[in-house]
């Protein structure tokens, strides 16, 4: 069982508001010396891979288009022992929009070799695009399941969770496929053990560059971008307080309840 | 001095940082307050391999270097000075001589247990008559055939009431004074190593202060570490390697006193504009965050040193020193900044103050390190 886990890095969503900042002209995040981190479902996808190689054996590669310091986040991943990694880093090529980075992420998991799984995270972390499972399962012609927590493996196929509301399914569905995992319970990410992030130091990642992929050149860039972001901003938060009175800790609850009830927050 | 991280210091910090905020932090004010060792999360550190940084892989440890034990113990303690100091004695006092001075069959009997956190280790040095003045041992060793006898009383024990292993300092023959001490290897359950007393201190409250008893403890010479009389210079080679613990935790404690403090202070409203728009309070912040780089670095320098194998005596007294001192006055800026809420106990500033006092004492005192410093540079 080989699997390919597609990772993004992004600025640490934790980092306290007043650091986040847009570049006004590239309508970007601006990444200064901010915090990187693996988006976080994307991390999901990699404990799920992780704990499929613990039941079911073989490998797990680690796949990132980014800056090169995202070799950053590869260098993470191999610490919570994931065997191989694959940095795709190209000034250029981080100019695509999604297409484009489908395209890419598509050429490089053709040129490590069509795995048995390829996993993504269901959202990204930082723009919040859903896409890029289902876009790289139609680039690679395979099935796809989304906004799943879980995959097994029985009798030479696949099983896998998916989460819908109120509930979830069980979907069987045949190798090789791609999946975009969710958040759950039985998917969070384990902690690299010391001894895992030395051998992860030392292990080579090669970096392809654009040459080293074959690229559709239409199809990927800034030139050839088919989204445009035209406009973004940092919401602007307002924060009210309001003091709830009551004789007894229970006359103040109800009036709680009945408030956050008329505020629509529960 | 290389200042840039290297790959796998930078995973080890990131790693600690990670552990540390979603596992330490949300426990520390509980941890302090029950005064309850917290099995759990020092379980879950020797899982990770925190519990032996330095050791080499084959006897269980993680395989790093003392920069990468400095990077995350300074991280531990930054949640939790409790944590950081369990961590610590694990680590420095324990690993590390059975690593430094024990024989093969030694490193897999006494070493690989606790490197690889499944057991713990303690550092039997202090007692009631011996504390800066360690070489005052009035534990005994009575030699009898392949056997020593052990028969006395250690003091400020840490992790003594968890450890699995301890290491005792004894003397054959008080009249040689240094030369007549030894160290053993010696496992809990021993007949006649009992824990006598805990202590109730004003810091560090989840970790264990214990007093251990030796009534006629027999110890196979098996356990004996070094040769005996060697015991001495085993004690002050680890202290040089403890007291970069030492300093890299307290350069944690001060740290979250400042973190605390410039967070309260930008929303603490007086005067109708937040305390952190006041000269005065800006003025201590700048001042405890340059201590605090200093601390790291005297603390870095000293690691750096110990993993080239170069003599780092001094410098570890400098660092242990100036980084414990700076915790003291850092944490106390810290409840001057928070204000009466500094000194209530809702609010975490008064523990990092509380933490902090005892990082001038334990492992020499501030005084202790003075000397060692002074004896280096006139010898």
């Amino acid at each position: 069982m080989h699997t390919i886990v597609c990772i993004k890095q992004i600025i640490d969503p934790e980092i306290p508001a007043d650091q986040f900042k847009l570049d006004a002209s590239t309508k970007r995040q601006v990444r200064g010396g901010l915090s990187l981190v693996i988006s976080a479902y994307d991390q999901n996808a990699l404990e799920v891979a992780l704990q499929l190689r613990e039941k079911v054996g073989g490998k797990v590669t680690a796949l990132c288009l980014g800056e090169s310091g995202a070799m950053g986040a590869i260098k993470t991943a191999l610490g919570m022992a994931v065997d191989e990694g694959v940095l795709v880093s190209d000034p250029p090529l981080l100019e695509s929009d999604p297409f484009g980075v489908v395209h890419i992420l598509a050429k490089a998991i053709q040129k490590i070799g069509v795995p048995d799984l390829v996993l993504t995270g269901c959202v990204s972390g930082d723009t919040g695009d859903k896409v890029m499972g289902p876009l790289i399962a139609e680039e690679l012609g395979l099935p796809c399941v989304t906004f799943v927590s879980k995959v097994e493996v029985k009798d030479g196929k696949a099983l896998v969770r998916r989460i819908v509301e109120d509930g979830y399914e069980l979907v069987e569905a045949a190798f090789p496929l791609v999946v975009s995992i969710i958040s759950d319970d039985s998917n969070v990410p384990r902690y690299s053990k010391l001894k895992d992030i030395m051998v992860a130091a030392k292990k080579q990642v090669p970096t392809w560059k654009t040459a080293d992929l074959g690229l559709d050149g239409e199809r990927v860039g800034a030139g050839a971008a088919r989204l445009q972001m035209r406009d973004v901003s940092i919401p602007e938060r307002d924060s009210k307080c309001e003091i709830l009175d009551g004789e007894t800790p229970e006359e103040r609850a109800e009036r709680l309840a009945l408030r956050l009830r008329e505020l629509k927050v529960i | 001095m290389d200042f840039e991280l290297t790959e796998e210091q930078r995973l080890f910090q990131e790693t600690a940082q990670q552990v540390a905020e979603k596992e330490i932090t949300p426990i520390a004010e509980r941890v302090d307050e029950s005064g309850q060792f917290p099995r759990e999360t020092i379980a879950q550190l020797g899982e990770l391999g925190f519990m032996g940084v330095a050791v080499p892989q084959e006897y269980g440890g993680a395989g790093a270097d003392t920069v990468c034990y400095v990077l995350a113990l300074e991280e531990i303690s930054r949640a939790c000075a409790s944590h950081g100091v369990i961590m610590s004695v694990n680590n420095s006092l324990y690993c590390e001589p059975v690593l430094r001075f024990g024989m093969e069959e030694q490193k897999r009997r006494f070493l690989a247990p606790v490197a690889s956190g499944k057991s713990m280790g303690c550092f039997c040095l202090s007692e009631p008559g011996a504390g800066s003045d360690a070489a005052n041992q009035q534990t005994t060793a009575r030699r009898e055939g392949d056997w020593y006898v052990l028969n006395g009383t250690k003091n400020f024990i840490t992790n003594g009431n968890e450890a699995d292993y301890a290491i005792v300092f004894a003397t054959v023959n008080k009249a040689l004074k240094h030369k007549g001490i030894c160290a053993f290897a010696v496992e809990r359950g021993t007949p006649g190593f009992t824990v006598a007393h805990l202590e109730k201190k004003l810091g560090i409250r989840g970790s264990s202060c214990a007093q251990l008893t030796f009534d006629n403890c027999r110890v196979s010479a098996e356990n004996l570490l070094g040769k005996e009389g060697e015991g001495f210079k085993i004690a002050l080679a680890t202290l040089d390697g403890g007291r970069i613990g030492i300093a890299a935790q307290a350069v944690g404690i001060a740290r979250a006193a400042l973190e605390a403090s410039r967070d309260y202070s930008k929303q603490r409203i007086q005067f109708g504009k937040p305390i952190a728009a006041n000269q005065a309070i800006q003025f201590m912040l700048a001042d405890m965050a340059t201590e605090i780089d200093a601390a790291r670095l005297l603390t870095l320098n000293a690691a750096l040193l110990k993993d080239r194998g170069l003599r780092h005596t001094k410098e570890s007294s400098m660092a242990k020193l100036y980084a414990s001192e700076v915790a003291m006055r850092a944490s106390i800026k810290g409840v001057q900044i928070f204000g009466g809420y500094g000194y209530m106990m809702d609010y975490p500033a008064q523990r990092f103050m509380r933490d902090a006092k005892i990082t001038e004492i334990y492992e020499g005192t501030s005084e202790v390190q003075r000397m060692v410093i002074a004896s280096a540079l006139l010898s």
